[in-house]
């Protein structure tokens, strides 16, 4: 793109000056010259180095995390008593009961719906942001994002007293304007809009973080330019806004996309999946099946269905990475 | 829609011949803006406001069903009667201690690996960083079971005793920081330019040199980032707790809310906003004084490379 | 240290002494070893002093060093740690186990008739829900306790009962005397429902998944005589009793307010303490609360029987247990404190600290002065604990195997077919759903 060009040369310019003050003035020629001399004798240690300096980090994820889901997956291979090995068995049992599939649906549909209309909001709100004077943005910036740091589990309390059938707080209010008591977690289609705004409230903020950031990133010209020949406020949204974020909006989707759909609080305080089931998602009919009726490798089975689905959006966001740090 | 896209075109730049029109629309430009922020701050603030408003309550007034946004006889009593219980003060410092704890060792794992990850490219470095960012791939609600079963086992063979006892809970947490951190602390690193590192290693500079003296002064901000993050985590953890600890005086804050303040089918909401709140609390006024270096870090990966 | 008491010497001690049983664990002077375990963890404010106080009298007469942890249930807090526990073969030595967690981990519980033959001797029968739960192949496999039992019955508001639904409760149910409780039947349940209803004080019975819905859906249901699936594990979905039962509760749940199937425990207390509701059914929490937040609803409360159905007047019993772990590493000091706690004194006044909502399950422990005198109104709790045994205890899910009924009850199959039935499926198609739902919990 055109507009990498000036701010390209003008980074090396910057790094190379950066360069020179840390190190102090050496001509050109003797630095090449000892650069390569340098990092020879550095390659020697680097393995090493590089295999201490990671060895936490690997030991940590296999013994804590590899292993247990090991042993999670073979969990997944024994009959309910955990004497049997019974193979694929147990997935063959969730396909042929109808309330799994109504899960995959219902999980689905709670993560694309949360995650659309998180993003949404995010962008929504961080244009807003980004149209106000520089230094107002920072305290709505701050009042923003609060949702965001609260501890779910703390607010997802708050939620479940203003949704509560006896003293929901909204109920009181729009019984004052005869819209009657709304069965917020009582109704099926409440119930699953009442957890979607909740995820949604916490999780926006974050969006909106992100999006005001790379929104700050889009030089001015490009506007400009688009100004001057002509754009109005939706065909500049479309045609520069939305291409230069491009990257940005798909990492935070898909990243949420991954937190949505493994989500276990909200549900779980909220609605525990119901009624008769129809806001469960894997995570929270996985707890009900292996935790409370006590058939563990049928719960493991139902949590380790989730991995495929997420590791096709783990791919998207990793190739995206990739794809953003190479046009950089 | 139409007065904002007009002005907002002219936005930043106030140059050109159109001042006078420019101002006025921007000024609606901003009115339309504060207006729809306040509709926003409104929704994003409402639950946290709420909670207060019930913390003030006594518990007659709670079930009373009178205006719930409003106090009639507001109280302190229950932020009295929780901060001078000694339960729940326990409840505050297991807390504390284990998200410094954890925040220590998360940052002591990740940093090195992310320097090592994102500057060494050495043999498998693409396959780990992938790796470390899939394990977040694996639920808690997969992992607690077996993790217990190998605790007791570690339990019984050393007689170090984990089950039932909050340092276990320094080992699981840091599985739930330490991918996060490290790729930030890689998005990081990655900005910072190479020549640096190489002008540093030219002049005889080990890798650790390179790490300490070069790095982790320039990228800071990624790391207080990071650093907040880890502790949010970890303050806010109900699940692994909920299954690892059981004694009253072994359980972290949001556990010991949940399973103090309800009891059966009593639900006492006045203790428990109150007891909510004072549970966000750290991470609020954490936030609150370093939101900028929070707000950076986040961001970390989304303008640099 | 560990004192050297073998079984033997302990049976002999038992047998020689079935009417006063006090359970020397050890004697001498030597440290008598360690005991932990779990209590349930009592909602009313002091209840946990007198377990504390009772546990610790032993401890001291007994020489051991006991450990309390007082679990409640909530986020499945008990469930995780028993679970827990039984997998990794490691934990307390005594658990407090709710409902259905004894038979799940029955092979993990040591067996303890040596103490229960001598504790029903002593304290009367127990009635066969306590047997179906508490019992693993004929061997009893954990000891009832009293902290944390409860009966669900009825608990209705005296006044609008009266002016709504023309039943006085409490002439239904004097205090002091048996009660006159012919006419109170499923059908007159169904009428004072329905007029309640149009008063605008709704009966507030839940149709979710938790315990407090699920129960009454059993109760109702074993009054048709209707079971999902049987005693021997057949699948009884499809048949007439079953049709009628949900024949009957889909007419009833009509009566219900909108947003019964998202209700969890607590809603019914709320219901009632908000003074919305002419009946709920609910142990004395929701009453006790309201004597402290609402006090002009407390005092108009009364908890009764059950109504009758075509099968009998069943009521719902929810029965906690003390079981011992048989990885534990003193179990005889374990079996020892469970006698002690067993005993009619401790009884007394462990449902003394409760307020009257603990429930022993022992026949002859059932007219404790607390129900007597627990008020305003006084008398309120009298018929609680089903003093003349007249309605018979129940659980839903039973008689089917405790491994399928506890699937059963935790799925709430039963509320959710009610549900599905009153949103306008038809029976048919709900009876077939209800099959397909069993059938997978026949799983072994």
């Amino acid at each position: 793109m055109a507009v990498g060009g000036p701010s390209k040369s003008h980074g090396i310019a910057k790094r190379r000056a950066m360069a020179d003050a840390v190190i102090g003035h050496v001509t050109d020629a003797g630095r090449a010259r000892r650069r390569r001399f340098g990092l020879r004798s550095a390659m020697r240690r680097k393995s090493m180095t590089a295999f201490l300096m990671t060895s936490p980090l690997i030991v940590l994820i296999a013994l804590l995390v590899v292993y247990p889901a090991v042993y999670s997956v073979n969990l997944a291979t024994l009959n309910r008593s955990m004497e049997h090995f019974v193979g694929f068995g147990n997935f063959l049992f969730l396909f042929n009961r109808e309330t799994f599939w109504m899960v995959v649906r219902q999980s689905c549909i709670f993560a694309l719906t949360a995650v659309l209309f998180k993003a949404i909001f995010g962008f929504v709100v961080a244009h807003f942001v980004h149209n106000i004077p520089a230094k107002g943005q920072r305290k709505w910036r701050g009042m923003l994002l609060v949702p965001w740091v609260i501890p779910p589990a703390m607010s997802c309390l708050a939620w479940l007293w203003l949704f509560d059938p006896s003293y929901s707080a909204f109920n009181w209010v729009f019984e004052k304007f005869g819209i009657g008591p709304i069965p917020w977690t009582g109704d099926a289609m409440w119930a699953r809009f009442s957890v979607i705004l909740v995820n949604v409230w916490i999780g926006a903020p974050f969006f909106m973080i992100m999006y005001l950031a790379a929104l700050k990133s889009v030089p001015e010209q490009l506007f400009e330019a688009a100004a001057v020949d002509g754009a109005n406020f939706w065909q500049r949204t479309w045609y520069v806004t939305l291409p230069m974020m491009r990257n940005i909006i798909a990492i935070t989707a898909l990243f949420s996309l991954i937190v949505t759909f493994a989500n276990f609080d909200i549900v779980r305080i909220l609605t525990a999946g119901g009624p008769i089931d129809l806001t469960h998602v894997f995570a929270t009919w996985a707890f009900r099946v292996g935790i409370e009726v006590g058939d563990i490798p049928l719960g493991a089975s139902v949590s380790l269905f989730m991995v495929p689905i997420l590791t096709v959006a783990a791919i998207l966001i990793l190739r995206d990475i990739n794809r953003r740090g190479n046009e950089a | 829609m139409t007065a904002i896209a007009t002005a907002a075109s002219a936005g930043g730049s106030t140059r050109g011949a159109r001042r006078r029109s420019m101002s006025r629309d921007r000024r609606w430009a901003l009115r339309w803006s504060y207006f729809f922020l306040t509709l926003f701050a409104i929704f994003f603030l409402l639950p946290p406001v709420y909670m207060l408003i019930t913390s003030l309550k006594t518990s007659a007034e709670v079930s009373a069903a009178t205006n719930p946004w409003w106090v009639y006889n507001p109280t302190l009593a229950n932020y009295a009667e929780l901060l001078s219980s000694s339960q729940f003060l326990t409840y505050f410092r297991n807390s504390a201690v284990v998200s410094t704890i954890v925040v220590a060792v998360t940052m002591l794992i990740s940093v090195p690996a992310a320097f090592a990850l994102s500057r060494m490219k050495f043999w498998g470095s693409t396959t780990l960083a992938t790796g470390v960012f899939l394990t977040y791939l694996i639920p808690e609600t997969l992992l607690f079971i077996p993790l217990f079963k190998m605790f007791a086992v570690f339990g019984d063979a050393t007689g170090i005793q984990l089950i039932n006892r909050w340092w276990v809970l320094l080992l699981v947490y840091p599985t739930l920081t330490v991918p996060f951190c490290t790729w930030v602390m890689i998005g990081y690193f990655a900005s910072i330019p190479r020549e640096l590192d190489e002008a540093a290693l030219i002049d005889g500079a080990n890798y650790r040199q390179v790490l300490t003296r070069v790095f982790i002064p320039v990228a800071l901000p990624g790391l207080i980032a990071a650093t907040i993050f880890a502790f949010t985590v970890s303050w806010a953890q109900f699940l692994y707790p909920l299954a690892f600890t059981t004694s009253t005086d072994q359980l972290v804050l949001p556990v010991g809310i949940i399973t103090s303040l309800i009891k059966g089918d009593v639900f006492n909401w006045g203790q428990i906003m109150t007891g909510a709140l004072l549970g966000a609390a750290p991470p609020l006024l954490i936030y609150a004084f370093l939101m900028d270096y929070y707000i950076a870090g986040l961001t970390a990966g989304a303008t640099k490379g | 240290m560990r004192g050297k008491l073998t079984r033997r010497r302990f049976l002999a001690t038992t047998a020689a002494s079935t009417a006063l049983i006090a359970m020397p664990y050890v004697r001498g002077s030597h440290a008598a070893g360690r005991l932990s375990i779990v209590l349930w963890d009592h909602w009313v404010p002091g209840a946990n002093n007198t377990s504390k106080m009772l546990v610790e009298e032993w401890a001291a007469r007994e020489k051991v060093e006991v450990q309390i942890d007082y679990v409640n249930n909530q986020g499945n807090k008990l469930l995780l740690t028993t679970g827990a526990e039984a997998q990794a073969q490691s934990g307390h030595d005594v658990i407090a186990l709710a409902t259905w967690l004894p038979s799940d981990h029955a092979n993990q519980l040591e067996p303890v008739d040596d103490i229960m033959e001598p504790l029903i001797k002593q304290n009367g029968a127990l009635n066969a829900t306590v047997e179906y739960l508490g019992k693993s192949q004929g061997h009893w496999i954990a000891v009832p306790a009293t902290i944390g039992s409860q009966i669900k019955g009825p608990c209705s508001r005296i006044d609008l009962m009266k002016q709504y639904a023309g039943i006085d409760v409490q002439a239904m149910y004097p205090a002091g005397a048996p009660p006159k409780a012919e006419n109170w039947t499923l059908e007159a349940f169904l009428k004072a429902a329905e007029a309640c209803h149009k008063g605008g004080f709704p009966f507030g019975i839940g149709l979710g998944t938790t315990a407090d819905s699920v129960d009454t859906a059993g109760a109702i249901f074993h009054s048709f005589g209707a079971t999902l699936v049987d005693a021997k594990g057949n699948i009884t979905v499809k048949s007439d009793p079953v049709r009628q039962a949900l024949e009957y509760y889909t007419k009833l749940a009509k009566f219900f307010p909108p947003d019964a199937p998202a209700w969890d425990d607590a809603s019914n207390n709320k219901w009632l303490i908000s003074g919305r509701g002419a009946l709920i059914m609910n142990p004395p929490s929701a009453w006790a609360v309201a004597k402290r937040d609402a006090p002009q609803v407390a005092e108009q409360c009364w908890t009764h029987g059950m109504a009758a159905g075509p099968k009998g007047r069943f009521a719902p019993f929810i029965p906690y247990f003390w079981g011992i772990w048989s990885f534990g590493k003193n179990k005889e000091a374990a079996k020892s404190l469970l006698v002690h706690l067993s005993q009619p004194a401790a009884v007394e006044k462990l449902v003394a600290a409760s307020g009257g909502y603990d429930l022993p399950s022992f026949a002859n422990l059932t007219t404790f002065k607390t129900w007597a005198e627990e008020g305003p109104p006084k008398g309120t709790l009298y018929h609680y604990p089903n003093p003349y045994n007249h309605q018979i205890l129940s659980i839903a899910g039973a008689p089917a195997p405790p491994k399928i009924a506890v699937q059963i009850y935790i799925q709430g199959v039963m509320t959710k077919m009610t549900v599905r039935h009153l949103q306008g499926e038809p029976m048919e198609r709900t009876l077939a759903w209800a099959e397909n739902e069993v059938e997978g919990f026949l799983r072994t």
